[in-house]
């Protein structure tokens, strides 16, 4: 009993290495990389046994011995003394190696600890040893190197230490900054607040997690330490008794390679330092992906075909009298990642937009309305697919739409209005002219002034002065921001507009300003609006019909009336209870516990059951299906079947 | 104003960064040994007048600075001398003159050499750069354009491998393949060409140039490259693309003009930091290629140890480096305007 547990004991302290070690040795380039520097270290160390010839001596060298091509005998031939090339370059190895590898350490103890000392004390001491860096940084390496080391004797321990002492800017620099960093994370103050000195500080909280970033800098340190050293031989600054590759390159160059043909005497050793910088390379460039991993996704990758199936017979639901702007049928859209259940971000949803209708789009984060939104659209990143269903836009089918066409109803047809318009908006480009973008995409071209007219008109109808046209976004406040991406939205004179949580970070007068200005924009344009959003109260407010979404489904849908006063489905009437009343003061306002469903890993039954107060058994087994309940109304609940 | 705060902060900064070059360049060819100048006057051949005129020739009678009598061994002296009379004012003085002195290998001054080579490095590195700029960012655009497909990890893997190629090696392979080719493998022209008409003149410096450009376009690219495609990747994740992409336009649209400056802002910082390899890079290549720029220059003084052309030469790059770090700072600036609210 207890050695199995000293036993896991074991196991669970190795594990962040393990962990470490699996995801590295998946990445191909690390390994490679790896494998490439590996090599070439046992080849340096273990030159004796591997060198056919003993470069030392001279010995039994005639001078018909130089320059001989590659044969049983030379395998890469003969140098200009008619030493054998392949031994120069096992040998040389070793001598190119330690240089990079002795010089990388210096310069790495040197940035090292002006990276801490001036990321850990601050201040003056910072500002000092920054600005030294700085300067250091500037000055080209090279050169001062070159001077240097013409001007003092050209020892191998000379050259280490030249090369050494200059090459740490780099390290200081990215060291200072993991610093502050790490500095300021609770666990520091919190050893702070208990006393630990800063030498206990530094050892034991800092550099564990400064370690990592390090590493990948040394790699790269030695790299450089490597192409300096065989650049100074090759200048004729090497030790000439210390034969490493540059300095191999340097005599076959100097001595008449070139004339006599000689390509074995100077391909060979620049072959071994583009082996160990390339193996470097691999290994620091593999290491920074396993260390710091991004998805290389992005919006402009080719997203996957939609599937074309036919709608399910679900009857059309919510007619009016006004006519059909939008209907989406039974939309399913997934995420698909290679060996990974898919996400099922939307199920069979149905709505229908009438022309100037408002419909609020309601449910918690995660629940799949913003990829909803862009489904209209198709506009999710590549790994989104609609598995299933149709939209229909003004009777055209979007899903079957070629990109062609799906770029002329793009913001001309329906537009979006995002959130966070900070990021929403081109930094670098003023909003004059993203504005006046839309309007040549897509308004048949006139004469140059007249856009511009109309970008002051789009601006003046929410409330922007023409003098803040040629402003850049960061110049705007946050509430001019949205409404200038507002003013943007409407330039093309859209049919719908999607306005996803148009009012979040914004303050509450902001908020009021926006939401006063969609309502009249709308009466006033005759716009239909989709309106994302958290905030009951605004749908109430404004909306003729609200779709309920809960875990990627439909939970219900109908119009405001309905909604607000005979919900049927639980998880509407949980949220209304989140939501204040104004005429009942003295109600607590009450919260769903727990959170939405992962869209990967869905329950079996109702999405909503696990966090339902009143779910019974076959909540948890079977999916409710959507129940028509009257006219309008529609709600996902095995418990409206009564 | 916030605009000039901004180029006062920079121009001071470079001033400042010229005045710390101009004193380590003083300083370091006085410390290091070698100089044959100065070390000779203690050869005991010398006689003692001789080696008193050496010294009043080069001005060694006179103290270094105020407070330090000579450097290396380093004697400290009194502080009340005339400080326009030491070596380091009368360095400085001559610097604004510019004179620089006197090659000890071809008697001329240090200042016509230096003219008359600098521009050939300024064609080698300004051609190369420009095509290895051009290049670069086409690549980095098509390689996170198309991430993760063959295309982008062939880019990715050719890029690193150029990254690893030491340049004048690259350079040695190169002129083999050139001279097989019937390249000219030395120098600017051909001896002669001063007679021919003008086009052929230049065709023949376009010859000439060719190899040294090709080396210096490889070096150079890789890096640029996956410079462009990582910030590349990191500003088609943005939110203003998707916009850009929910207002119609095409994915060409949306790269020409969304993606490509806001994607090459750190490319700009990059370049202004490689200028350092850049002078790396022309050494290497001049000296490969016998091209008379500066870099050429620096490898012949050093075998020459002609020192008051190689100092004059390190004063040189380095004022040129970091009058091109405030031209990159200035350029950034422009491009991006967040620039000066910020800082």
């Amino acid at each position: 009993m207890e050695a199995q547990l000293v036993e896991h004991k074991v196991i669970a302290k190795s594990s962040p290495f393990l962990d470490f070690w699996k995801t590295f040795s998946r990445n191909r380039m690390a390994v490679v990389g790896l494998v490439m520097l590996v090599t070439i270290i046992l080849v340096a160390v273990f030159a004796e046994q591997i060198a056919p010839y003993d470069v030392t001596t001279s010995a039994n060298i005639t001078s018909r011995d130089i320059y001989k091509p590659p044969s049983a005998a030379h395998w890469f031939g003969t140098d200009d003394a008619g030493k054998d090339v392949f031994s120069n370059f096992i040998y040389g190895a070793r001598i190119s190696l330690t240089v990079g590898f002795f010089a990388a350490f210096i310069s790495i103890f040197i940035g090292g600890i002006i990276g801490i000392v001036a990321g850990f004390y601050g201040g003056r001491v910072e500002n000092l040893l920054m600005r030294f860096t700085d300067v250091m940084l500037v000055i080209p390496d090279l050169p001062l190197l070159v001077v240097i080391v013409a001007m003092t004797k050209p020892k191998l321990m000379n050259i280490i230490f030249v090369i050494g002492l200059l090459g740490w800017t780099t390290t200081s620099r990215i060291v200072r900054s993991q610093t502050l960093a790490v500095k300021s994370r609770k666990f520091v103050l919190r050893a702070r607040a208990i006393g630990a000195g800063n030498m206990h500080i530094i050892r034991h909280h800092i550099l564990p997690l400064v370690m990592p970033l390090l590493v990948v800098n040394a790699i790269l340190v030695i790299s450089l330490a490597i192409l300096n050293e065989s650049t100074l031989s090759f200048l004729g600054l090497g030790d000439p008794t210390a034969l490493s590759w540059g300095q191999m390159l340097n005599f076959a160059f100097g001595r008449g390679a070139m004339s006599a043909g000689a390509w074995w005497a100077l391909v060979v050793p620049g072959l071994g330092i583009v082996w160990v910088v390339l193996g470097l390379t691999l290994l620091g460039h593999g290491l920074e992906q396993v260390l710091n991993p991004r998805l290389e996704t992005h919006h402009l990758m080719p997203g996957r075909p939609v599937v074309q199936t036919e709608a399910g017979n679900s009857s059309p639901i919510l007619r009016s009298a006004r006519p059909v702007l939008l209907e989406v049928r039974d939309l399913s859209i997934h995420y698909i990642t290679e060996g990974k259940p898919p996400a099922r971000a939307v199920e069979n949803v149905s709505f229908t937009l009438h022309e100037g209708e408002l419909m609020g789009l309601v449910g918690e984060s995660g629940c799949g309305k913003t990829t909803l939104m862009l489904g209209l659209l198709r506009l999710w990143p590549a790994a989104g697919q609609i598995v299933g269903g149709k939209v229909h836009f003004m009777g055209r089918d979007v899903t079957a739409m070629s990109e062609q066409e799906l770029l002329d109803v793009r913001w001309d047809g329906i537009s979006i209005i995002f959130q966070g318009a900070m990021n929403a908006l081109n930094p670098v480009r003023t909003i004059g002219d993203q504005i006046r973008e839309a309007i040549i995409k897509h308004v048949a071209i006139l004469p140059g002034d007249k856009v511009d007219d109309r970008v002051v008109e789009l601006l003046d109808l929410v409330g922007i002065t023409a003098d803040h046209k040629e402003h850049f976004p960061y110049q705007y406040s946050g509430g001019m921001r949205q409404r200038a991406m507002i003013a943007m939205a409407l330039a093309c004179n859209p049919q719908v507009v999607i306005a996803d949580e148009p009012t979040t970070a914004l303050d509450v007068m902001i908020q009021a300003q926006i939401l006063e200005l969609l309502d009249s924009l709308r009466k006033r344009l005759g716009l239909s609006i989709i309106f994302v959003t958290h905030d009951l109260g605004v749908v109430a407010e404004m909306c003729d019909s609200v779709l309920v979404m809960y875990g990627g489904v439909t939970a219900e849908y109908s119009d405001v009336d309905t909604i607000y006063n005979s919900a049927r489905h639980p998880y509407t009437q949980e949220l209304l209870k989140a939501f204040p009343d104004l005429s009942k003061p003295e109600k607590r306002l009450a919260s769903i516990p727990g959170y939405p469903p992962r869209l990967d890993a869905l329950p079996a039954g109702c999405r909503f059951a696990p966090r339902c107060p009143v779910a019974i058994e076959r909540c948890h087994l079977e999916q409710p299906a959507l129940h028509r309940l009257n006219g309008r109304h529609v709600a996902s609940c095995h418990l409206v079947e009564e | 104003m916030k605009r000039q705060q901004y180029l006062i902060k920079k121009i001071s900064w470079a001033v400042f960064t010229i005045a710390v070059v101009l004193i380590l360049n003083f300083f370091l060819f006085r410390i290091l040994p070698g100089d044959p100048a100065r070390s000779g006057i203690h050869d005991p051949r010398l006689k003692k007048d001789a080696v008193e005129a050496i010294r009043v020739r080069y001005g060694l009678d006179k103290p270094v600075i105020n407070c330090i009598e000579k450097v290396n061994p380093v004697v400290f002296g009194g502080c009340l001398v005339n400080p326009l009379d030491t070596q380091f004012f009368i360095y400085v003085t001559n610097l604004f003159k510019g004179e620089m002195g006197i090659s000890y290998h071809t008697n001329r001054p240090v200042a016509e050499i230096l003219v008359e080579r600098v521009w050939n490095t300024i064609l080698l590195i300004g051609a190369g750069q420009v095509l290895a700029i051009i290049f670069g960012v086409i690549f980095g655009i098509f390689a996170a354009w198309k991430a993760r497909t063959t295309i982008d990890y062939a880019a990715l893997l050719s890029s690193l491998l150029a990254w690893s190629l030491p340049t004048f090696w690259l350079g040695i392979i190169l002129l083999f393949w050139g001279s097989a080719n019937g390249l000219p493998i030395a120098g600017k022209a051909t001896p002669g060409m001063s007679s021919m008409p003008w086009t052929d003149q230049w065709a023949d410096i376009l010859r000439h140039i060719f190899l040294p450009t090709l080396t210096y376009t490889i070096v150079f690219m890789g890096e640029y490259m996956l410079i462009m495609r990582s910030s590349l990747l990191d500003v088609l994740s943005e939110d203003y693309i998707l916009t850009a992409k929910a207002k119609g336009l095409s994915t060409f649209q949306i790269l020409k003009d969304h993606a490509r400056k806001n994607a090459m802002l750190p490319l700009v910082t990059v370049i202004a930091i490689n200028l350092g390899f850049t002078v790396a890079g022309a050494l290497q290549i001049e000296t490969v290629f016998s091209w008379p720029g500066l870099g050429g220059t620096i490898y012949e003084s050093v075998n020459r140890r002609d020192f008051p052309v190689l100092q004059g030469t390190f004063l040189l790059i380095n004022v040129s480096v970091i009058l091109a770090n405030l031209i990159a700072d200035l350029t950034y600036s422009y491009l991006d305007p967040r620039v000066q609210s910020e800082s």
